[in-house]
C-alpha cells in the first residue's frame, strides 16, 4: 500500500498536466476545466485519438487504468463524448471530453479501442444508446443492452420516456413542484405512512385519530342493524357450550355494538322510552326472574318482540 | 485437431518388472470437432439472465462471446426524471447485493455539487453499513461460487452469517436488500438502541468463524484443483480494461478507492486490502474471502470511532443541483463504481451515468476463457464475480 502511495509524490497537477497535454496536442486542446475535483479536458475530434495515446504513454502522466467511455446530450450541438482515465501510479483522474462530429443527425466519434482494450463495450453502449458511431471499432453493433430490434436511441433527450409521456407523474404532484404562484408544492404523506421509532408512531397515530375520528353510531338506526339477525344473539354468547369460539366471538361483538348502539341512543335522550317500548316486556320479566343478566334479558326480549311483529305484519 | 502420423510408447510405472507397453497413436490429441454451445440466458451458472456463446474445438475454447443486455431497465434514462432524492432508489437495484454502497455513491455527488456538510456521525454510519454490506455481498459470493464447482455446503454457512447481518441492517434501515437509508445530507434515521452493540457481537461471531471458510474452501484440494492456474489476467490487460476490485486485487494491484482517494473517513482508518499474485481464479476467491476478514477489522475501528450527533442535514425544499459535472468513485463490494452525475441546474440530472464495475468486469471474460477447458470455463465465469443487474443496469 504504502509505495502505491509514495508514487503520488511525482503526480503532475492539473496546470502541469494542461501545460503537458497543450505542448503534445497544440491547437487540439480547447479548454479545460476543474471543478469538483473532477479535471475535465475537452479537445477536437481530431485530436481524440492522439490525447488517449498521450494520456497512457507518456511517462509523466501515465494514465494506464481506463475507467469510463460515454456520451451526453449536447443539445442542438449533437453529443459530447467523454473518457475518464485514471492512473493508478500518480493517483490522478482526467476526463477527455470532445464533441461529436456531424451534429445531431450523424453523430461520430474516432474509436480508442486500439489504445483501451475497455473502449470496447463503453463505446457499442455509447452507440446503442445515442447513436454514436465509433469508426474503428472492431465491432460495434448488434446493439448491446437493447434488443437487437430496437428502434430509437434512448438517451437522447428527443427520445422520450413512455410511461412519462403517459402518466406525467405517478401521485398528486411531482416532488418539489410549483404551483402557478411559484410556491413548493408539498406533498402530503397519508396517514398510516411514515414508520420511525415510537413516539413518532405513537404521534402519528394520535394525530389519525383525531383526524379521522370512529364515525358516531347512529342509534335507532344501528338498532336496525342487529335486529336483523336476532337468532345468534339470543344464543347467549356465554351460555351455551356447543357453540364454536368464532360464534362466541361474533355474537359477542354484536352484543357489544348492541350496547354501544344503547349507550348512544340514551345519550341522545328521549329515544329510551323508544327503544324500551320495542320490548316484549313479559319475556324480559320472565328471564330477569330466571336469573339472566339484564343484557342477556334485553336482547331476547327484544328478539321475541320483532318475532311477534313480524308473525303480526304475516298475518295482516 | 490431433496429428495421427506420430507415435510414442509409454511404460506405465507403476507395473516394474512387467512387459506391459501402451503405444498412443498421433501427438496425444483426441480428434475434435468445432462447435459452438450458448450458455444461458437462463443457466444456474450464470446466476442471472447473461448467456455466453462459446467457441469450442473438443473440449477447448476458441473463443467466448457474452451477450448482456437481458436485464437491461434503463435506469440511466430513468433518472434523468427523478428527483435528487429519488435516485437512490434507482441505484440500490442495479447491484443488488451492495445496495447500500450504490446509494453512497449518489448521495455523496449531490452533497458535493450542493456544499452540504454531512454531519460525521451520518459519515461514520454509513461507513458501518457499507462494510456490513460488503461482507453481505462476498458471502453470497463465497456460498454461490463453491456450489458453482460443486460444493454445496459453504452455501449453508454463508446463508448463516448473511441471515444475521442482514437482521441487523434491517433493524436501522428497514430493508433487507434495497436499503434505501441514505439521503442527500446523512442517513434517514438514527441508529435503533442496542444496534452498535449487536454490531459488535455479530463481528465477534463472524471473525470466529471465518476459519471455517478458509478451511472448507480454500484448503479443499479438490477446490485448488479447479482454481489454481485457471483463468490468470495479467496486471496491464487487467488496467486496460478497467478492471477492479477483487478481481484487479488479484493480479497484486492494491488499487482501493477507500485507501488511494478516500471518501467519508476511510482516511481517518486504516483499509488493508488484501492482494493476490497471480490473477487467477483461486486468488480471485482468495481476495474475496479475505476482504471479509478486513472488512471486519474496518467495523471494529468504526465501533471505536463512532461519535454521538446528528445524522442528518436539513436539506432544501427544492434539491437543484448547481450546473457542472461531478464524477464520485467508490469502492463497492465488486469493484469500483463511478457516477457522473452532469446537471444543467434543473430539478433532475441531465445526464448520470453509472460506471458499473460488473460490465466493466465482465469485458475480461473473453481473454480469460480463451484457450482454457470447457470444465475451466465455469470456474472462469464465477470466479469473476458479477450481478447481472449490475452489468446490464
Amino acid at each position: 500500500m504504502s509505495d502505491v502511495l509514495a508514487r503520488r509524490d511525482r503526480a503532475l497537477s492539473p496546470e502541469e498536466t494542461e501545460e503537458l497535454l497543450r505542448d503534445r496536442l497544440g491547437d487540439g486542446l480547447q479548454r479545460t476545466v476543474l471543478e469538483y475535483g473532477v479535471f475535465t479536458v475537452w479537445v477536437e475530434q481530431d485530436a481524440w485519438v492522439q490525447a488517449a495515446t498521450l494520456c497512457r504513454d507518456e511517462p509523466l502522466l501515465a494514465y494506464d487504468m481506463f475507467d469510463n467511455l460515454f456520451g451526453i446530450d449536447a443539445r442542438e450541438e449533437g453529443f459530447d463524448v467523454v473518457a475518464v482515465l485514471y492512473s493508478t501510479s500518480t493517483g490522478n483522474r482526467i476526463a477527455l471530453r470532445t464533441r461529436c462530429a456531424g451534429g445531431r443527425d450523424e453523430p461520430t466519434c474516432p474509436s480508442i479501442t486500439d489504445i483501451y482494450r475497455g473502449a470496447d463495450w463503453m463505446e457499442r453502449e455509447t452507440w446503442d444508446m445515442f447513436g454514436v458511431d465509433f469508426p474503428g471499432h472492431p465491432q460495434i453493433g448488434p446493439r448491446i443492452l437493447t434488443v437487437e430490434n430496437f428502434e430509437g436511441w434512448p438517451l437522447r433527450k428527443d427520445f422520450h420516456l413512455a410511461s412519462r409521456a403517459a402518466k406525467p407523474w405517478p401521485g398528486v404532484k411531482e416532488p418539489a413542484e410549483l404551483d402557478e404562484d411559484g410556491n413548493v408544492i408539498e406533498r402530503v404523506p397519508h396517514i398510516g405512512d411514515a414508520p420511525g421509532p415510537y413516539d413518532l408512531d405513537k404521534a402519528m397515530a394520535e394525530q389519525a385519530q383525531a383526524m379521522n375520528p370512529r364515525p358516531e353510531l347512529d342509534g335507532p338506526e344501528d338498532d336496525d342493524d342487529a335486529d336483523d339477525e336476532p337468532a345468534e344473539v339470543e344464543a347467549g354468547p356465554d351460555d351455551d357450550p356447543t357453540v364454536s369460539g368464532a360464534e362466541k366471538a361474533e355474537a359477542r361483538r354484536k352484543a357489544q355494538a348492541e350496547a354501544r348502539a344503547k349507550k348512544a341512543a340514551e345519550r341522545a335522550g328521549g329515544d329510551g322510552d323508544e327503544g324500551a317500548a320495542q320490548l316484549d316486556q313479559d319475556v324480559y320479566d320472565q328471564l330477569i326472574a330466571e336469573g339472566k343478566s339484564e343484557r342477556i334479558a334485553r336482547s331476547k326480549a327484544k328478539a321475541a318482540y320483532i318475532k311477534a311483529q313480524r308473525a303480526k305484519e304475516g298475518d295482516a | 485437431m490431433s496429428d495421427l502420423e506420430t507415435t510414442e510408447r509409454v511404460l506405465p510405472s507403476n507395473a516394474p518388472g512387467e512387459d506391459v507397453a501402451f503405444e498412443i497413436l498421433g501427438d496425444g490429441d483426441f480428434p475434435t470437432a468445432e462447435m459452438s454451445l450458448s450458455i444461458g440466458p437462463a443457466h444456474p451458472a450464470t446466476h442471472g439472465v447473461f448467456r455466453i456463446v462459446l467457441d469450442l474445438d473438443g473440449e477447448r475454447v476458441r473463443g467466448a462471446r457474452p451477450v448482456i443486455g437481458y436485464m437491461h431497465r434503463g435506469f440511466e434514462k430513468l433518472a434523468e426524471y427523478r428527483d435528487y432524492r429519488q435516485i437512490a432508489a434507482l441505484t440500490n437495484r442495479h447491484d443488488w447485493l451492495s445496495g447500500f454502497c450504490n446509494e453512497l455513491g449518489v448521495a455523496i455527488a449531490v452533497e458535493s455539487m450542493l456544499e452540504l456538510e454531512v454531519p460525521d456521525r451520518a459519515q461514520w454510519i454509513r461507513m458501518l453499513m457499507a462494510e456490513w454490506n460488503r461482507i453481505l455481498n462476498h458471502l453470497m459470493f463465497i456460498g454461490s461460487y463453491a456450489l458453482e464447482l460443486g460444493a454445496i455446503t459453504p452455501m449453508f454457512y454463508a446463508f448463516r452469517e448473511r441471515e444475521d447481518i442482514q437482521h441487523l441492517m434491517e433493524s436501522a434501515t428497514g430493508g433487507r436488500l434495497h436499503f434505501t437509508y441514505n439521503q442527500p445530507g446523512g442517513v434517514k434515521i438514527d441508529l435503533p438502541k442496542g444496534f452498535l452493540k449487536r454490531s459488535a457481537e455479530i463481528s465477534k461471531v463472524t471473525r470466529e468463524r471465518f476459519d471455517d471458510y478458509v478451511d472448507l474452501v480454500l484448503g479443499n484440494e479438490i477446490f485448488q484443483g479447479r482454481t489454481v492456474g485457471v483463468g490468470p489476467l495479467p496486471q496491464d490487460v487487467a488496467l486496460s480494461l478497467g478492471i477492479t476490485g477483487p478481481t484487479l486485487h488479484a493480479t497484486g494491484i492494491a488499487e482501493d478507492s477507500r485507501v488511494t482517494e478516500p471518501y467519508l473517513k476511510y482516511g481517518d482508518i486504516d483499509v488493508e486490502v488484501p492482494l493476490g499474485e497471480n490473477g487467477d481464479a483461486f486468488d480471485r476467491f482468495y481476495v474475496l474471502l479475505h476482504r471479509i476478514r478486513a472488512s471486519l477489522d474496518i467495523i471494529d475501528q468504526i465501533h471505536d470511532h463512532m461519535p454521538a450527533g446528528p445524522v442528518n442535514s436539513k436539506l432544501p425544499k427544492m434539491v437543484k443541483a448547481p450546473e457542472g459535472a461531478i464524477y464520485v468513485r467508490t469502492e463497492n463490494p465488486l469493484g469500483q463504481l463511478g457516477y457522473w452525475l452532469e446537471s444543467d441546474g434543473g430539478r433532475t440530472p441531465w445526464r448520470f451515468k453509472m460506471r458499473t464495475p460488473s460490465f466493466s468486469n465482465v469485458q475480461a471474460i473473453p481473454y480469460l476463457m480463451q484457450g482454457a477447458l470447457l470444465p475451466d470455463a465455469i470456474s472462469i465465469l464465477g470466479s469473476v464475480f458479477f450481478v447481472v443487474g449490475d452489468i446490464d443496469r
